[in-house]
């Protein structure tokens, strides 16, 4: 939807490829090549793995958007708890043939060149950075935390306010929306590298006064099973 | 020719994804299905265990398409249950929220997803490159659709400011001034728009159905109301109460029947119920196009859309002029037993979203929602099962056949993700 959102740029944009598979605004049959395939959300069910293992072996160049497909998404909050196979069975009374496995974000199942994430991505960011695809580079989202783009940092900022907020961790992009209408941070951009995984935690804890379980429960929203704990380069 | 499989995989212009199948047993239709290609993701288990506030926030994900939806649905529930009314204003400011969910959701679908349907074109930019002014209206009316929601809400999509009890943090005025006059200069191109879905041909199909909104004696409800159903007006307690929810074998959506029969909810059912209460030129232009109601054709449920996004401006319009002449707080309500049940309904884009919810001090015990699209699915099956009365039906060739399918079905406007939740 963002990228529906860049409204007359996104026309501008469409004059500068050629569609191969954009279910939202064409009909056509599928392509053989692409040159940039874009993925988003979780892939989940088989035919999802399926076709995702075949988009990438066609494409030169993948890119992954959202936190779904960057991170696994909100959904894999399933996965943390222990019981998604209770969870499915008080959802639905007939469980046969629908796929309930472990989510996984799209670069666990193939190769991804670059990574836009975010819950929603910011469409500016996504055009800027789409644009230089186009032009041949792969960029990169420089490692910064939220809060240098945050308008609160210093004398408003959150944690100093006894409030939590991810923003240290999380990797900035995003122009710091959430912090700026008075909402935490909550880490939709996953972290960024080298971040402070335990000092973050000590600030939940002692500034924001959050339980253990209440700062698990925020760190695991946008998934943190493979980034969070797995990224300590 | 006796017997005819129509199998339509990944239906294109509908959020998400899904296939069709049916057979045509000399000339009659037998077991038309959707099916819902999504994978299911377990939205009312991950809510279960966790704050009460988390409900809104991670149900926002359930949809790109209408996140401001689900945000409210979710408060609503909650403020429901804790019994906590919320307040001028608050309220209006959510309304308005709405009327911009609905004019961006809307016209994303008349334009892109349903237009071509009605040209024979399989790829929006022959649309685009045959109408460019056209489409650069389009553009124009759904960026104040997005407009409205990021100026209050704080970002286009899962919106920031919605808090229990209210929002959190009152919008600039000045913004709110510039959004009157975007409003009142796009009106007119909203209005063309909408002439232009007066001026198309529909198909001939009628099949009578029960048609299921919120409804109001002082607005044209969107945000809150009873259900209208068959005549009668019911809390939401008591429509849930009365509708099966009932689940195929490998099927991840759950469909629902009111009285063991398939209901339609969305702008059509809306006109259906409500529509007295359309501000002026919305009404003006459902006179003009000369539409008889009760309306038992879904393929309406398009110009329902085009008239409710005339409507949704002149509602902005009214709701800003009153907002500017007064001073715009945030309020956030303060609530000390955060145990209780209830029940969030609202007019989503593609009709009525509930969310019934279970909390004990705080923490979610229980959640089940109900998108408009999961209702819509027994009641789009049992139109596709009468496709073959569709005026001409019989005559079509096998791909005209699936063509005026894949319209009828985006007609509704599914919205897949939703469904799968």
């Amino acid at each position: 939807m963002s990228i529906f959102d860049l409204g007359e740029r996104f026309l501008e944009f469409l004059t500068k490829v050629d569609i191969g598979d954009f279910r939202l605004v064409e009909e056509l049959p599928d392509v053989d090549k692409y040159d940039i395939a874009i993925v988003e959300g979780t892939p989940i069910t088989k035919e999802n793995k399926k076709r995702l293992k075949e988009v990438r072996q066609k494409s030169k160049i993948l890119v992954a958007i959202g936190a779904c497909a960057c991170m696994g998404g909100v959904q894999e909050i399933k996965d943390y708890r222990g019981d998604k196979k209770q969870l499915i069975r008080q959802i639905y009374p007939n469980i046969r043939g629908i796929d309930n496995p472990n989510i996984k974000a799209v670069k666990e199942i193939v190769k991804v060149d670059l990574e836009i994430p975010g819950c929603p991505i910011n469409k500016e960011e996504f055009f800027k950075l789409i644009n230089q695809v186009l032009e041949g580079k792969i960029p990169e989202i420089p490692q910064n935390p939220v809060c240098v783009e945050c308008p609160r940092r210093n004398k408003n900022c959150l944690i100093l306010l006894g409030k939590p907020c991810l923003g240290p961790i999380s990797l900035a992009g995003c122009g710091a929306p959430c912090p700026a209408a008075n909402f935490l941070c909550d880490g939709c951009r996953g972290p960024r590298k080298g971040s402070n995984l335990e000092a973050m935690k000590n600030a939940l804890k002692i500034k924001a006064r959050l339980s253990e379980e209440e700062i698990e429960n925020l760190l695991e929203r946008f998934g943190k099973l493979n980034e969070l704990y797995a990224n300590k380069n | 020719m006796n017997f005819m499989r129509i199998r339509i995989d990944h239906i294109a212009k509908i959020e998400g994804h899904a296939s069709f199948t049916a057979d045509i047993v000399r000339g009659d239709i037998k077991a038309a299905k959707i099916k819902i290609e999504e994978g299911a993701r377990l939205f009312e288990g991950i809510m279960r265990d966790r704050k009460d506030i988390e409900v809104p926030e991670l149900g926002s994900r359930i949809c790109g398409v209408c996140p401001v939806v689900h945000t409210f649905a979710g408060f609503k529930a909650l403020e429901d249950a804790y019994r906590i009314k919320v307040e001028e204003p608050a309220l209006s400011l959510r309304k308005l929220m709405m009327m911009g969910q609905l004019i961006n959701s809307h016209s994303l679908h008349l334009f892109f997803f349903s237009l071509s349907d009605f040209f024979g074109f399989k790829n929006d930019l022959e649309l685009i490159n045959a109408y460019p002014e056209k489409t650069h209206d389009a553009l124009k009316i759904r960026d104040v659709g997005n407009k409205l929601v990021e100026t209050i809400g704080g970002r286009t999509i899962h919106p920031l400011t919605p808090c229990l009890g209210g929002i959190r943090q009152a919008p600039d005025s000045e913004k709110l001034k510039k959004l009157l006059d975007d409003c009142k200069n796009i009106l007119p191109l909203a209005i063309k728009l909408s002439e232009l879905f007066i001026n198309l041909k529909y198909p001939d199909f009628i099949r009578k159905t029960h048609y299921v909104s919120l409804t109001s004696y002082s607005e044209y409800a969107i945000y809150e109301g009873k259900l209208k159903v068959n005549g009668m007006e019911l809390e939401p307690k008591e429509f849930l109460l009365r509708i099966k929810e009932f689940q195929a074998e490998d099927k991840v959506v759950k469909r629902t029947h009111f009285e063991d029969r398939s209901y339609m909810v969305g702008a059509l059912a809306r006109l259906n119920n409500n529509r007295d209460r359309l501000n002026l030129e919305a009404g003006k232009l459902l006179e003009k196009s000369r539409l008889k109601f009760p309306c038992y054709n879904p393929f309406y449920n398009i110009l329902s859309q085009a008239i409710e996004v005339v409507h949704c401006f002149e509602e902005s319009i009214k709701i800003l002029d009153k907002l500017l002449n007064q001073n715009i707080k945030a309020s956030e309500a303060n609530v000390k037993n955060k145990t209780g049940e209830g029940i969030g309904a609202i007019e989503a884009p593609r009709g009525t979203l509930f969310y019934d919810i279970k909390i004990k001090n705080g923490i979610t015990e229980s959640v089940n929602i109900i998108t408009p699209t999961a209702q819509n699915l027994a009641n789009l099956e049992d139109d596709l099962e009468e496709i073959e009365k569709l005026g001409g039906f019989k005559d079509l060739s096998r791909e005209q056949k699936e063509d005026k399918i894949k319209m009828l079905i985006r007609a509704y406007d599914p919205c897949v993700t939703c469904s799968v939740h």
